[in-house]
């Protein structure tokens, strides 16, 4: 990623064993940047939009979004990323286990960069993992402030 | 009322016929009067004729005209003439023939005693005519004549008038009668307008009645309708939402499963080296859990979490399939069928199955992929479940009465036993020998989306012989009651 600014990346995942594995996949495709994982909605916004070391007032970021959190829907979350000022190119990747159609192109028309469904064959998930990873390791990710 | 009305016009008829009765009665009355005059007639016209027989005889001897002998040769005859007449006319009363055969003979008598008298004095011997005359007491015997014949005649008179009394109250009684039967006649008319109205009110108020609670019905059907339908929505988002939420942890059981065996492996080649550089470091327990008990126990979880993610994904799909919005089309069945089936002929060939479609086939309007999923569901299973050593002859036909179509597909296959023709179309069950791939769902599927689809899946079989699935569709499939 971004030499000069090392991409930070947030995971919103309510469910501690995925987020385990995804980390743990990451990790395995060589991907090395800094982590934060949040279990619930508020808490990701809050650090997303207020933190001092948060996307909105630091350096740039990458998002890991799950659709099922049990305080709100993930795609409020995604509208509110893709909706503000200074969030709104920062990369969100929606990793959930809904494969409906309907959601799927909902999440595409609020502004969602990549799409993937969860695989419950744990293989495949590992795959798609990694290959994100190997995707995240190429991919060009703008500076939230847009400079 | 309708008893009433019955006896009502039974009352008429009976009155119909004594008017008859009556009316004929009435001409025999009157036929007997005309009679009585009739006789009256003759009785005068003989009493005429004797008086004037004996007139112009007297006149005849004492001056002798000819205009007398041509009145007695004119009356002298009748007298006869008429007593026979009368003999004749009251042969219906014994009283007057007696009465008649009384004044014959004298009648007899004094006519021959005429002419014997008109004799004398045509053959010129007046004289002696007018002694026998003096002699003999005519006007005496003409005088009882007279008697007897007023006697015949008072009868006669006495018949009259009771004959005309009869007439008379029949007609009086007739003329009551008549108007008995115009009032009957009034009385049953009237009823009989009275029932009919009744009846044809009767008739509009019951059709009224019929059409409010046809609408009522029709509501009720409507709110049960709605709540089923809202029923069933509850059970589809319930469905979705257990399935879709029962995925996430699966997701964890499955990839830490899999971190097991990783570091299984890992610890499995640590075992093997150990086992082959420092044996002695290594007691049979480390190994066995290494080498077997683990792998075993993660195989085991890893193909029970396998077949429940088949499961959860077949409630998902099913769940989905309820949610689809089903968009109805001409459907060209001949066509249609040919297609699925040549979709499985390779299949059926790896099997020893035929596949035949008796065409042709009744078209429909329903949505495309609901019928593809029923028919390519049941032919499969058909090519599936043959009877070992039997090549299998899959056969579809179907056929259209009124607005429904009737799809058959019938196997030779091992068929089903009778008690799990219902088994089979719920959801993860299987009926028969367990040789077959398979989770149990296509079934419950073909069932779910013939309910969906307006109709019904039946099946006959008998064991080891083969099975027979029919489908019952609507020609077209409507949304009403099926979609809110």
């Amino acid at each position: 990623m971004n030499a000069q600014h090392p991409v930070h990346i947030v995971m919103i995942e309510d469910d501690e064993g995925h987020a385990r594995l995804i980390e743990k996949n990451i990790r395995r495709a060589g991907i090395s940047n800094d982590l934060t994982h949040f279990l619930d909605g508020n808490s990701a916004l809050e650090y997303l939009f207020n933190a001092p070391d948060g996307p909105a007032l630091n350096g740039p970021a990458l998002v890991l979004l799950d659709l099922n959190l049990p305080d709100m829907s993930g795609t409020d979350i995604l509208a509110k990323i893709k909706g503000h000022e200074k969030l709104h190119r920062v990369p969100v990747v929606v990793l959930t286990t809904t494969d409906d159609k309907v959601e799927i192109q909902r999440c595409y028309d609020l502004g969602c960069n990549v799409y993937i469904t969860k695989p419950v064959n744990y293989e495949s998930f590992a795959d798609a993992i990694r290959q994100l990873g190997l995707f995240l390791s190429v991919m060009q990710v703008p500076d939230a402030d847009g400079a | 009322m309708v008893i009433a009305l019955i006896s009502g016009f039974l009352l008429l008829i009976a009155a119909f016929l004594l008017v008859l009765l009556e009316l004929r009665n009435g001409a025999a009355s009157s036929a007997l009067v005309r009679h009585t005059y009739e006789v009256k007639d003759t009785v005068s016209e003989l009493q005429i004729a004797v008086e004037r027989a004996e007139a112009s005889r007297r006149g005849y001897i004492i001056a002798p005209t000819a205009y007398r002998l041509q009145t007695y040769r004119l009356w002298s005859p009748r007298i006869l003439e008429n007593i026979n007449r009368l003999e004749t006319q009251v042969l219906d009363n014994p009283e007057q023939i007696a009465r008649i055969k009384a004044v014959r003979p004298i009648v007899v008598r004094e006519l021959a005693e005429l002419d014997y008298s008109m004799d004398l004095a045509t053959d010129g011997r007046r004289e002696e005519a007018l002694q026998r005359f003096a002699r003999t007491n005519t006007l005496s015997s003409v005088q009882e004549i007279r008697d007897r014949a007023t006697r015949i005649e008072n009868v006669e008179d006495r018949l009259l008038a009771q004959r005309l009394n009869t007439a008379d109250r029949q007609q009086t009684f007739l003329k009551w009668l008549l108007v008995l039967a115009g009032l009957m006649l009034a009385l049953v008319g009237s009823l009989t307008f009275w029932l009919a109205r009744r009846f044809t009110g009767a008739l509009i108020a019951s059709q009224a009645e019929l059409h409010r609670l046809n609408a009522d019905l029709e509501v009720r059907v409507a709110q049960r309708t709605a709540g089923l339908l809202h029923a069933n929505d509850e059970i589809q988002r319930f469905a979705y939402i257990v399935s879709h939420d029962l995925r996430s942890p699966l997701v964890n059981v499955m990839g830490f499963t899999s971190e097991l065996e990783r570091a299984n492996k890992a610890i499995g080649d640590c075992v093997n080296r150990l086992q082959d550089e420092n044996p002695e470091l290594l007691d049979d327990d480390v190994r066995l859990a290494a080498t077997e008990d683990l792998p075993e126990a993660i195989g085991f979880i890893r193909s029970s979490t396998q077949k429940m993610d088949r499961l959860i994904s077949a409630i998902l799909a099913l769940s989905r399939q309820g949610r689809r919005v089903l968009t109805p089309e001409h459907l060209a069945m001949d066509r249609m069928m040919s297609d699925i089936a040549n979709g499985l002929t390779q299949q059926a060939a790896e099997r020893g199955a035929t596949i035949e479609i008796e065409t042709p086939l009744p078209d429909m309007v329903h949505d495309r992929l609901a019928i593809e999923q029923i028919f390519s569901n049941l032919i499969e299973n058909a090519i599936k479940y043959l009877q070992p050593g039997r090549p299998g002859i899959v056969v579809v036909r179907g056929d259209q009465h009124g607005d429904r179509v009737r799809f058959e597909v019938e196997d030779n296959g091992r068929g089903i036993a009778k008690d799990d023709y219902e088994r089979v179309f719920d959801l993860f069950r299987r009926s028969g020998l367990q040789d077959q791939k398979g989770e149990g769902i296509g079934l419950a599927n073909v069932r779910a989306l013939a309910y969906r689809l307006g109709g019904t899946v039946s099946l006959r079989s008998s064991l080891g012989e083969g099975s027979t699935f029919i489908v019952n569709l609507p020609t077209s499939f409507s949304e009403e009651g099926t979609e809110s």
